[in-house]
Order: structure tokens, then sequence, then C-alpha cells
């Protein structure tokens, strides 16, 4: 049961809090035709993203080519797609190799340089915004008029159907496979874990390799979505993409104690999409929109990194309360009741 | 062979080297084989600021330069990055002094007063492309000797155009209408400006008011003062203002909830400041949505217009950069076209405004790279020579369709 509180309570306080706000101004969370499409959408690249950057991120590698890996695959996908005339199936299957062998390539580079990897994948960005505008010229890859390449993103059940497959994908191979077991072994104690034989470069890759394919599937969704890609950033333009999933990502990590880390990042996008269903309905300016977002993530930060003052302030104040009341005080010292593993995506 | 660390850093380098060259020389004579082959004088280095690089409208006025200017003029460019604040034009143009610029001309309008005070100071030739300072500003600047001049539309051809194009929708029998402001919260004085124009033509009905205001003068101050557009802040008894968009960030969830909503109140037509196509095309793709662009003359906005998703076009030609060209590099020569006082040009040019595919094709077909309306016999006179300032205005005030190509 608790656990069940501690992961379904900001979920649900975000939802009544926010459908409160609407009614309160006379909108409604759900309120256009293309709800369903927009809950299910958001969902979908926040919660892939925030995976993507939590896998190399739990194991202490900060990851700032994500969204150059999703600009740098979609290109190629929607470049070949539209060159040969075939549709969203070979886009989607082409830009999400592209995503693993951009990723895997990052990973690579990591381990054979052994230098910091924030260092590493921001030459990489570098590398692949450059590469997207070798090939663009610089020019949006525009397909707006093709309804084939655009038809995948207009689908609920596509969507869901990405958000079914790429949380599976994800539990399976870190929940359920050796690749998942050496990874948190790497993890929770490298020196162990390598003397016991775990292949710590090997796993790097793969992890890298899998946080690619993420950012190629999300690279699909977005391009599909606007109908082009803005291929010419360069200079860390593509960075923005990433720092969508920080606020889910921490929500998804602390939820991810009461339950699965996964399942965290599916809550924690949850939260993020409703609240942009929010900003919408409620017609914020984008200036008070970023505001309100930076509010709420300095203001989470701030929370995870003082939970344990937090928790030693509430337990003092509850036993005082119990001390007025004729309780008598706890026969134990205090421990914290909650058998928590923290995750690496927390503020820690 | 042994592939050791080291063969695989030299081969990453290599690598990158090759790729960040292939990305950077896109603007420059080195991709241009035939580059300086006008009058054989030295090759003028003139750099370009950009705030857009990847739109079909900045890459047609970049074509023009780098594939049609630089093969009939001595001239080299270096084109910016894309320059999203001020404080990026800021550090493109430091790039810029210090790489020996000769000119610079800027698309980029953040903070067009630093970019002018920091050309000044440089002693390197600067001037407004397809845009135009305002009164206050051309009053500061006007007199200051590297500051070439504006050539493009003014705010008040802005202003016009949004009112055209609203009127036009207007007179259409349209009621139900959502605006796109795209650059409106960066304070971009050519999007206010076109959606100011938009609201005064709505409001020239008598039940009709934005922010209490009917005038444009004042409607144009509630926009300056809430740097956005408020839907709640239109009223009408005859029109309905059903959603407003406007740039931040594309792959931001609240910016597509937004999008789609401002789909989803099924208005008759997206009245849009700029880009409109571009960023609603795909989302009224198979509705009978509209959309009203200030934008230009391209491929993909033809492609648009023969679909029926672009209904009017107010479009900038992709030569129509011509002049500016000319009076800058005048200008390097020792020959600067000044006005009386000797000061900087302000001269306007307006749009091209398209309502039919066939019209469109018309006036894409008049104007390409391989043959734009400002040639190379159209410019030269202008250029080395000491024209006066009523000859070269009177050349660029014949900006019109039918002056230059009908």
């Amino acid at each position: 049961m608790r656990r069940v509180t501690g992961a379904l309570a900001i979920p649900v306080t975000v939802f009544v809090v926010l459908t409160a706000l609407c009614s309160i101004n006379g909108a409604s969370l759900f309120g256009t035709d293309d709800s369903l499409l927009l809950l299910t959408r958001g969902v979908a690249t926040t919660m892939l993203t925030a995976m993507a950057l939590a896998i190399n991120l739990n194991s202490g590698r900060f990851d700032f080519s994500l969204g150059a890996m999703a600009t740098l695959s979609s290109v190629i996908g929607a470049t070949v797609a539209i060159q040969t005339g075939s549709g969203i199936v070979v886009m989607g299957g082409i830009t999400v190799a592209v995503g693993v062998a951009l990723g895997a390539f990052s990973g690579l580079v990591y381990v054979l340089l052994g230098i910091s990897p924030m260092v590493c994948s921001l030459g990489i960005t570098l590398l692949y915004e450059g590469v997207s505008f070798a090939i663009t010229g610089g020019a949006n890859v525009s397909f707006l008029l093709d309804g084939g390449l655009t038809s995948f993103s207009k689908s609920p059940a596509a969507m869901a159907a990405v958000i079914a497959v790429g949380l599976l994908v994800v539990v399976l191979l870190f929940d359920q496979s050796r690749f998942g077991y050496d990874y948190r072994a790497l993890i929770t104690g490298q020196g162990p874990a390598v003397a016991a034989g775990i292949r710590e470069k090997r796993n790097a890759v793969a992890a890298y390799a899998i946080s690619g394919g993420l950012m190629g599937a999300v690279g699909l969704i977005l391009a599909s979505q606007m109908g082009y890609i803005e291929a010419g950033k360069l200079n860390f333009g593509s960075i923005g993409i990433m720092f969508t999933a920080f606020l889910p990502m921490f929500v998804g990590g602390f939820i991810g104690r009461y339950s699965n880390d996964k399942l965290g990042y599916l809550l924690g996008a949850l939260c993020t999409t409703l609240l942009g269903l929010a900003f919408a309905a409620l017609h914020l300016t984008s200036t008070v929109q970023s505001i309100t977002n930076a509010l709420l993530l300095v203001g989470f930060l701030l929370f995870l990194s003082n939970e344990d003052k937090l928790a030693r302030l509430w337990r003092r104040v509850a036993r005082r309360d119990r001390h007025t009341t004729g309780h008598l005080p706890p026969a134990s010292p205090d421990v914290p009741a909650q058998p928590i593993v923290r995750t690496g995506a927390t503020a820690s | 062979m042994k592939i050791t660390r080291s063969t695989t850093l030299a081969a990453l380098a290599a690598l990158g080297l090759t790729l960040g060259t292939a990305a950077c020389s896109s603007g420059t004579a080195a991709e241009n084989d035939t580059a300086a082959a006008g009058t054989g004088g030295e090759t003028v280095k003139m750099c370009v600021l950009v705030s857009d690089a990847t739109s079909s409208e900045a890459l047609g006025f970049k074509d023009y330069y780098t594939q049609y200017i630089q093969q009939n003029f001595d001239v080299e460019f270096v084109y910016s990055e894309e320059l999203a604040d001020a404080d990026a034009e800021k550090r493109a143009m430091e790039s810029f002094i210090a790489n020996n610029c000769r000119a610079i001309i800027s698309f980029a309008s953040a903070d067009r007063p630093a970019q002018i005070e920091m050309a000044e100071s440089a002693g390197i030739y600067y001037s407004v492309a397809t845009g135009t300072l305002t009164d206050e500003q051309y009053e500061m600047f006007k007199d200051y000797q590297y500051y070439v001049g504006a050539i493009g539309p003014s705010l008040d051809v802005e202003l016009q155009a949004g009112y055209d194009m609203a009127k036009h929708f207007v007179d259409e029998g349209d009621t139900r209408f959502a605006i796109y402001g795209a650059g409106i919260p960066y304070y971009i004085d050519m999007h206010i400006y076109r959606t100011a124009g938009m609201l005064a033509a709505l409001a020239e009905d008598p039940s009709t008011t934005y922010g209490g205001a009917k005038e444009f003068g004042d409607i144009l101050g509630v926009i300056m003062r809430d740097g956005t557009i408020k839907v709640d802040q239109f009223a009408s008894d005859v029109y309905e203002l059903t959603g407003y968009q406007e740039v931040w960030d594309f792959d931001d969830s609240a910016w597509q909830a937004n999008l789609a909503a401002v789909v989803s109140s099924k208005p008759d037509v997206i009245l849009a400041a700029g880009t409109g196509f571009a960023v609603f095309g795909a989302a009224v793709s198979g509705t009978d949505i509209a959309i009203g662009d200030i934008d230009a003359y391209t491929d993909e906005n033809a492609k648009a217009m023969e679909a029926g998703s672009l209904s009017y076009l107010a479009g900038k030609f992709t030569s129509s950069t011509g002049p500016i060209f000319a009076a800058t590099l005048s200008a390097v020569q020792g020959h600067p076209i000044r006005g009386e006082g000797d000061t900087a040009l302000a001269l306007e040019q307006g749009y091209w405004v398209a309502t039919s595919i066939d019209q469109f094709n018309e006036f894409l077909a008049a104007d390409t790279i391989e043959s734009p309306v400002y040639d190379q016999a159209a410019l030269e006179p202008f250029i080395g020579t000491d024209v006066s300032y009523d000859d070269f205005a009177a050349f660029v005030s014949k900006y019109s369709f039918d002056e230059l190509a009908g």
C-alpha cells in the first residue's frame, strides 16, 4: 500500500491540482479534440528522453549529445524516406537504427578516449550537429505535405504503442537481461563488479547504444509531428531537447523509489505532459511557462537535496505531537522508515 | 594493421575536421571556384549576420548572395551561425571584426543599435537587409560614417502587410481567426507591427477591440506592453480570435499542446506574422483551415499554395537583397551613397502579394537564383560610382512585380 501511495502521490496530486486550476479558470485540461493524442505523444517523447538521459546519468556519465542524436538520426531517416519515396516504416526503422549506431559510436569514443564523459559528449554533439548540417546544407528537411510521413505522430494508437514498446524494451534490457544485471552491478559498486569479471567498457557502449536508439525514436516522433527537421542547429543548438527531460527524470527517479524507476519515468513524463496541457488550456504566456517550469525544477531539486532534513523535522514535529497527546516517545532510535534505494537520477 | 588508440584518435580527428570544414564552408567562396570573377579588383570579405539559417526564405537569400552575387562581383560572403539572441549577435560581430570583414550585412534584429555601435567603433561598414530601423533609431545613427543604411520593408510597410492580409480574409467573409505571432515574445519589431496591423484590420468593425484599443497605435502599445497576444483581450460581436501561438520551443510539450489547441479551435484562417506554413503546415493538413502568411517566394510555399494550405502570401522575392548589397559594396570601394546632409540610407521595399497558385508561379519564375530581377546589369551602375542618392532611391522604389518583371 505504501508503495502504491508513494508511486501515485505525485501524478495524482499534479492531476488534481491542474484540473482544479483549469476549472477555476473556466478551462478544461482535456478540452481539445487532440487531447488524447497530445497526452500520448507528450508522454512518449518525454518518457523516452528521460530514460535515455537517465541511462547514462545513473552511471555518472552526463550526455549532452542526446538532442544531436535525435536530430541526426531523423535527418538520415527522413532523407532516405523522401529520396526513395518509401514510407514511415522505412523512415522509422532507419531512424532508430541510426540512433543505435550513433549512440554506440558515442560510447566507443568515450571508452577509447577515456576523457570526461561531459567533455566527450560535448565534442560528439558538435560532430553530430556538423554532420546534420553537412547533409542538409543547413536547410530544414521538410515533408510538410507528405501525409504518409506525418501521419505517424497524429495517431494516439501509434503513440501508445511507442510508449508500451519503449517501456517493455527498456524493462527487458535493464531488469531481465545479463546486460541489465551487469549495468546495475556497475552502478552500485564499480570496483567489485569489474573484479568479478563484468566488462564495464562493453556495458558502457551498450548503454550508450540503447540511449541512442531511444533518442532515434524521439527524433522520429518530433520529425513526423512537425513535418520538418531543423538541421541547421550548430554550436549546441540541439541540447534543448535533452533539457526538456530533466524535470520528468528527477520526478521519475523519485517515484521509482516506490516502484520501478522505468515506471517512474513514465509517470514523470505524464506529470510534465499534463503540465503542458494545463499551460495551453490556461493560455499562459511563454514567459510565465518558462518561469513556472524553472521554479518547479529548482523546487523539486531543493526538496531532493534536503529531504533527509525535512524527514527529521517531520519526525520531530510528530514526536512533539505525540508527547503533547500523552503518547510515549519511541523506544528505538530514529530510523528512516522507507527502505529506499535511490537511483542516480536524483539530486544527490 | 593493429588499431591503436592513436590510430583511432587520428581517424576521429580527421573525420571531425573534414565534417567541420564541410559544415562551415557552406557560405564562403571556398566552394565556388569562379568566385571573384567580377571587375578584377580586390575581393571584399562581407560578413552576414542571420537570425534564421534554415527557413526556405533565409536559404533563398543566402543562395542569391553565395551563388549569384559571389560569382558576378569581387566579393566573398561569410555567414554567421543562426543567432538566437542579442548576446549571440554580439559574439558574431566580435568574430567578424576579428576576421577582417570589410562590411557586415545584418539579417539579425535582436539588438541592432549594439551592432551599429560595434561596427562604427571597428570602422566596418554595416547595413540592414530586409528591414529598417525605427524612426528613433534612425535619428540616432543616421550620421554614423560606417552605417550604410537599411533597405527593406519599413515598419509602416509591415503594418500595412498585416492589415492587408487580415482585410483580404475579412472581405472573403471569414470571421474566425487564429494568429501566429512568430517572434513577438522576442520583441521582433516586424512581427509585432504585422500582428498589430492584423488586429487593426479586425478592429475596423465597430464592436471589435483589442485590449480596449481600436486604433493601430493603441493596439501596438498593448502588444508592446504585454510582449505577447492575449486571446482574452480580444472583444468582438462579429469576429472571434480562437487561438494564438508564438515561437519559443518547438520541442516543448506545452508549445505542442498550444499549437494543437489553436488548430482544434477550428479557425477559418490562421493569420501568420511569418513562417506560418512551416509551423502549421503539418498540423492543418486535412482540415479546412487556411493559412495567410508573410514570408517569401519559395518552392515550399508554392507547393503549399497548390495544396490549398496556403491561400495568401505577402512575400519577399529572393533577390530583394540586391540593392543593399550594391550600396554596401560601393561604400567599401569608397563611394558611399548618402542622403541629404550626409545621412545613411533608409529606403523602403514592399511585398509581392499572391492569392492564387498561378500568380505565385508567375512571381516565382520571374526571380530565380540563375536569373534574378536584381542581376549584375541592374546593380553594377550603383557600385563604385558617385551615384546620387535620388537616383538610387528611385531605383529601389521600383520594387513591384510589374515594375521589375511584369
